[in-house]
């Protein structure tokens, strides 16, 4: 924050002298002070705006408003009761505002100055350096949550289904299928520490902890499989695998490159390298008729396709490819075909093996 | 009680065509003597010799008088009789023994939904038998000496004939045709006029939005904005909200059309000559239909995001999660940007679709119900002017019912005087849709 607000200053004074005492409102802890207040929410957002534009920041007008709406306790601009738009802030909230914004200058995704962000109708707590929630992945979800209404249909629905996602990041896809599936339990595989900690937080927020267990888990590694057999066979596997090819790396924005983990995106020179492991260890844990849902790049549906062909040892076959909401192939339906694999039977521990510690 | 059943009778009372007359029965003061004397002439000729009587001693004969009126319409009578001997028949067709079980069924319904209609109807004429004979009473009580006797036959008249506006009342309710969506939730939409006097079209139409956000507290609704674009110096171009509650609907669907202001502007050349500009804004009320009332194809819908330009996905991080729908058949396109979940967005941009969708079926509906009937109140397509707001003269005027609020702040505190004047439209076309429902009755009965 320090340099966030040190920066500011050659900005600040040079728009005092521009446009007289209007700029001298933001330096709240200026001598002109009385002014902080005379300021709405509507002029400061068309400020920073303006400042943002000038700098070079992308989406200016959206990063403006979300930061005054946070500052002014609301979700969105659009949201802010009508008053408060044209009510003076005070010197405190003019003072929050420029904080924040100062971070955008640095290139700092939204989500992280606001420190919380919205999926599927949840609240999460976002923290750099952990991958933020696309809302592509809401899709994901929807997708899952409906082959889960049907499939409960058809089996008579008893109990909800046990899911495991690999790479959990903020917990955004557990919690909201934990949220919308009162019977289920998700056992939820990361990494990264700081992904563990804050899936466990949200999963606190959000009353959660119960029915969600979460492991800290490298996938890439042999075996590591076997850590998740006392959990008892899968019936589903969700992920949203990092699966940036490894070339397209450097030309993402500041925002991505400096500030999200990418371990949570780089899946090698194909972006596969991830789903393989996924993929190759899902015929150990998922039961006999188990489906893997996978969100991946629009160049992996092809890819995942004749990778599964070239390894039939798996018993996995590519049920369906659905499209995210800008048309693009996005998401990917894969489904256990054979017997268990590889696992002999009387290896499997008990129908029900240890519950969740603690 | 009022000059639609008053223009209704005369319709069908022999010296008068169609006619559609002004009168105001609770007023004492008559404007159009004109027609006024006609109904007057009516009048003394269906109730001659009780006239003088009610006259100096019910002082609000007029609200009595009305409602006799309908009852003593043949139509209405006719009606009644009607509904009472099928309850007779149905009485009588119960008590026997061999009845099988599906027409047992029916007619049990039909018999159960009858009985409180009968009910008041013979309360109704028990009433009046009552007063009947309390008038040929006092007729035969003339002398002096029986005066204390006369008055407290008066007094007792007074008492039934309360009695009988109230059974009235009730029957009136049980008998207005009811609405289908009157319970549904709404969406409501306020758009600012784009007259020249843009300043304070914007502005009037933040204050009629707001005033419909403090109806909604003050009714116990829940207000949920769904999208708010402001204009310049605090004016309001465009908002949505979605009201949820008790039969929102029903109080507000005589609230769309357009409302017309007159006030000096506040800044500007106008301002300093203190010149008067006249805006409008427009309030579109939508009945929010249930999921099963609109099916919508998703072939059918375009989504607008901000994220449909590159790779999409892990490659970009963006945090706009405006989404824009597009109804391809209609052409109707909804936007949201309440929400920052994307998911959300188009739930809420879809359920306003589905409401606009809901809004097209039902005019159709309505437009084939009601293609002969005139309603002064009714459901007039919502491009009709409502409503002035004149803020010089310190009055709300509604066109439909020709009523009158002085307070124009008090009116827009969106409390008592807005529920006031909804409740006085209701029962207005409360009275027109019964009126219609006779008026129906009667000729397929002829």
């Amino acid at each position: 924050m320090e340099i966030g607000g040190r920066m500011l200053w050659p900005l600040l004074s040079g728009l005092g002298r521009r446009k007289g005492t209007r700029g001298w409102a933001f330096s709240s802890w200026q001598p002109c002070r009385p002014l902080a207040g005379l300021l709405s929410a509507t002029e400061l957002v068309s400020h920073w705006t303006a400042v943002f534009e000038k700098r070079g920041i992308p989406e200016a007008q959206a990063s403006s408003e979300y930061i005054v709406a946070h500052v002014l306790g609301a979700k969105t601009f659009q949201s802010l009761r009508p008053v408060l738009r044209t009510q003076s802030l005070t010197p405190w909230q003019l003072q929050y505002v420029q904080k924040l914004s100062g971070y955008r200058l640095q290139r700092m995704p939204v989500q992280y100055i606001l420190g919380e962000w919205d999926f599927q109708g949840l609240t999460l707590k976002m923290a750099p350096p952990v991958f933020i929630p696309r809302p592509e992945t809401e899709g994901l979800v929807e997708w899952v949550l409906e082959e889960v209404a049907q499939s409960s249909c058809a089996a008579g629905a008893q109990g909800g289904p046990l899911i495991l996602e690999v790479g959990c990041g903020s917990g955004a896809i557990s919690l909201s299928l934990l949220s919308q599936l009162p019977q289920s339990r998700v056992i939820a595989v990361d990494k990264g520490e700081a992904a563990i900690c804050l899936t466990q937080e949200n999963a606190q927020r959000l009353r959660l902890l119960d029915r969600i267990q979460i492991i800290p888990l490298d996938v890439t590694l042999e075996g590591s499989w076997a850590h998740l057999l006392p959990w008892g066979p899968m019936d589903l596997i969700v992920s949203n695998p990092p699966y940036v090819f490894h070339q397209d790396m450097e030309q993402l924005a500041p925002e991505i490159r400096s500030y999200e983990d990418p371990v949570a995106l780089d899946g090698g020179k194909e972006g596969m390298d991830i789903i393989t492991h996924i993929l190759a260890l899902a015929p150990w844990l998922l039961k006999d008729s188990g489906s893997i849902f996978l969100e991946v790049d629009p160049r992996h549906p092809e890819l995942v396709g004749s990778w599964l062909q070239s390894r039939s040892d798996l018993s996995l076959d590519l049920v369906a490819v659905r499209q995210d909401f800008c048309g693009r192939p996005r998401f990917l339906h894969i489904q256990r075909s054979g017997p268990q694999h590889g696992c002999p039977v009387e290896a499997r521990p008990g129908p029900q093996p240890a519950r969740v510690p603690g | 009680m009022s000059r639609h059943l008053c223009a209704w009778l005369f319709r069908h009372s022999s010296h008068n065509g169609p006619h559609q007359c002004h009168i105001h029965p609770q007023s004492r003061q008559f404007t159009q003597r004109h027609l006024d004397t006609r109904l007057w002439v009516f009048r003394q000729n269906r109730q001659p010799p009780l006239r003088h009587l009610l006259d100096k001693n019910c002082p609000r004969r007029y609200c009595l008088q009305d409602t006799r009126m309908l009852w003593k319409h043949k139509a209405l009578q006719k009606y009644m009789e009607g509904l009472s001997k099928e309850y007779r028949t149905l009485d009588q067709s119960l008590q026997r023994v061999s009845v099988n079980d599906g027409d047992r069924r029916a007619w049990t319904r039909r018999h159960a939904e009858l009985a409180p209609l009968t009910t008041i109807y013979q309360e109704i004429q028990e009433a009046e038998q009552a007063i009947e004979e309390l008038d040929s009473m006092c007729k035969s009580l003339n002398q002096e000496d029986e005066k204390q006797l006369q008055e407290l036959a008066l007094e007792e008249r007074q008492t039934i004939a309360q009695k009988i506006k109230m059974l009235y009342s009730e029957l009136f309710q049980s008998l207005v045709p009811k609405e289908k969506y009157d319970k549904n939730d709404v969406i409501l939409e306020v758009t600012s006029g784009r007259t020249t006097g843009g300043d304070i079209c914007q502005q009037f139409t933040r204050e009629i939005f707001d005033m419909y956000q403090n109806y909604s507290s003050y009714k116990n609704w829940k207000f949920e904005l769904l999208n708010y674009t402001p204009a310049d110096y605090g004016g309001l171009h465009h908002a949505a909200a979605r009201i949820s509650g008790n039969a929102v609907y029903r109080h507000l669907k005589y609230e769309g059309g357009i409302h017309r202001v007159q006030r000096i502007p506040e800044v500007g050349l106008s301002a300093r000559m203190q010149r008067i500009h006249t805006g409008t804004m427009s309030v579109i009320v939508l009945p929010q239909p249930d999921e099963v009332d609109v099916k919508i194809d998703p072939k059918d819908l375009r989504i607008d995001t901000f994220r449909a330009k590159g790779a999409g996905g892990q490659h970009v991080n963006t945090t706009d999660s405006a989404v824009r729908l597009v109804h391809v058949p209609t052409g109707l396109v909804v936007e949201c940007q309440q929400e920052r979940s994307q998911i959300k967005n188009k739930e809420i941009a879809l359920r306003v679709l589905r409401a606009r969708l809901y809004q097209q079926i039902i005019e159709k509906d309505k437009c084939q119900q009601q293609s002969t009937r005139k309603l002064q109140v009714g459901t007039r397509a919502q491009s009709e002017r409502i409503r002035t707001y004149n803020f010089t003269q310190d009055r709300v005027t509604d066109h439909r019912i020709a009523y009158e609020v002085r307070d124009i702040k008090e009116f827009l505190c969106g409390e008592k005087c807005l529920d006031q004047l909804i409740q006085r439209l209701l029962h207005s076309a409360d009275e027109e849709a019964i009126t219609e429902f006779l008026d129906e009755n009667l000729k397929s009965t002829k």
